[in-house]
């Protein structure tokens, strides 16, 4: 599709694509090594798993630093009026809820992943697996493995709607990183988008 | 569950018998919407 320059609304910035797509590369490999060898695909997946777990919260504190700023906050705080069924601005009601979701199980399973790296024996450390108590470990490691199924429903839920014929303006966005104004879903009020031009 | 040193019962991790629950849970969301665009789509057709 393409779209003169003043037909174009920005959706994504590039850092924000770059983050998105690196983040569901890393998720899908974390799913991938932490979950097949529950079902009974054996392959070395410890060095895979915990490798694309720092790369996970890499691109999580960057976008963390890029995002903690009034105007993008202000894109994903739910407001009464998504409540009461408007026309959203930039993010709809089922949007803001995936990311709140998604980002409430990416920073739980990153919290209890990194004190699991002190378990395992790494170019950088030797591993100490006894730093916390036996049930302290017991706890990490039920959060982490809650959190990473509930994570693997939402994968699964994300990506069958981003590839709906109807929301498949969202992921082109995701990917080229605008959508043009004719394009806008019914449901957004694309004068309300932070950075679209009027 | 298991024991530690002391023989005391602590957590060890979640039961992977949730795996499948998870799956289904996803399963049935994305099911009951495809149905739900269905139905839709044929009453406005």
């Amino acid at each position: 599709m393409t779209a003169s320059a003043t037909d174009r609304i920005e959706r994504h910035k590039a850092v924000d694509r770059i983050f998105h797509w690196v983040a569901a590369a890393s998720i899908i490999a974390l799913l991938a090594t932490g979950l097949l060898p529950v079902v009974g695909v054996k392959f070395p997946w410890v060095t895979i798993h915990w490798c694309a777990g720092i790369v996970l919260t890499i691109a999580v504190l960057v976008h963390l630093a890029c995002s903690l700023t009034w105007r993008k906050l202000r894109c994903m705080w739910i407001r009464l009026r998504d409540l009461r069924g408007e026309r959203a601005a930039k993010y709809t009601l089922a949007q803001k809820l995936m990311h709140h979701a998604m980002s409430l199980m990416t920073l739980i399973v990153i919290g209890t992943g990194l004190p699991m790296l002190a378990r395992i024996d790494t170019p950088f450390w030797e591993r100490d697996p006894y730093l916390l108590a036996a049930s302290t470990w017991g706890v990490i490691y039920v959060l982490h493995g809650l959190a990473s199924l509930m994570a693997l429903t939402l994968v699964m839920i994300h990506v069958y709607f981003s590839l709906l014929p109807e929301k498949r303006v969202y992921l082109r966005a995701m990917w080229q990183g605008w959508m043009a104004r004719s394009e806008v879903p019914a449901d957004h009020d694309p004068d309300r988008w932070p950075g679209a031009p009027r | 569950m298991s024991r530690d040193a002391w023989g005391q019962e602590v957590l060890e991790g979640i039961s992977w018998d949730l795996l499948p629950v998870a799956f289904a849970i996803g399963a049935i969301v994305i099911i009951g919407h495809a149905i739900y665009r269905l139905i839709n789509k044929s009453r406005k057709a």
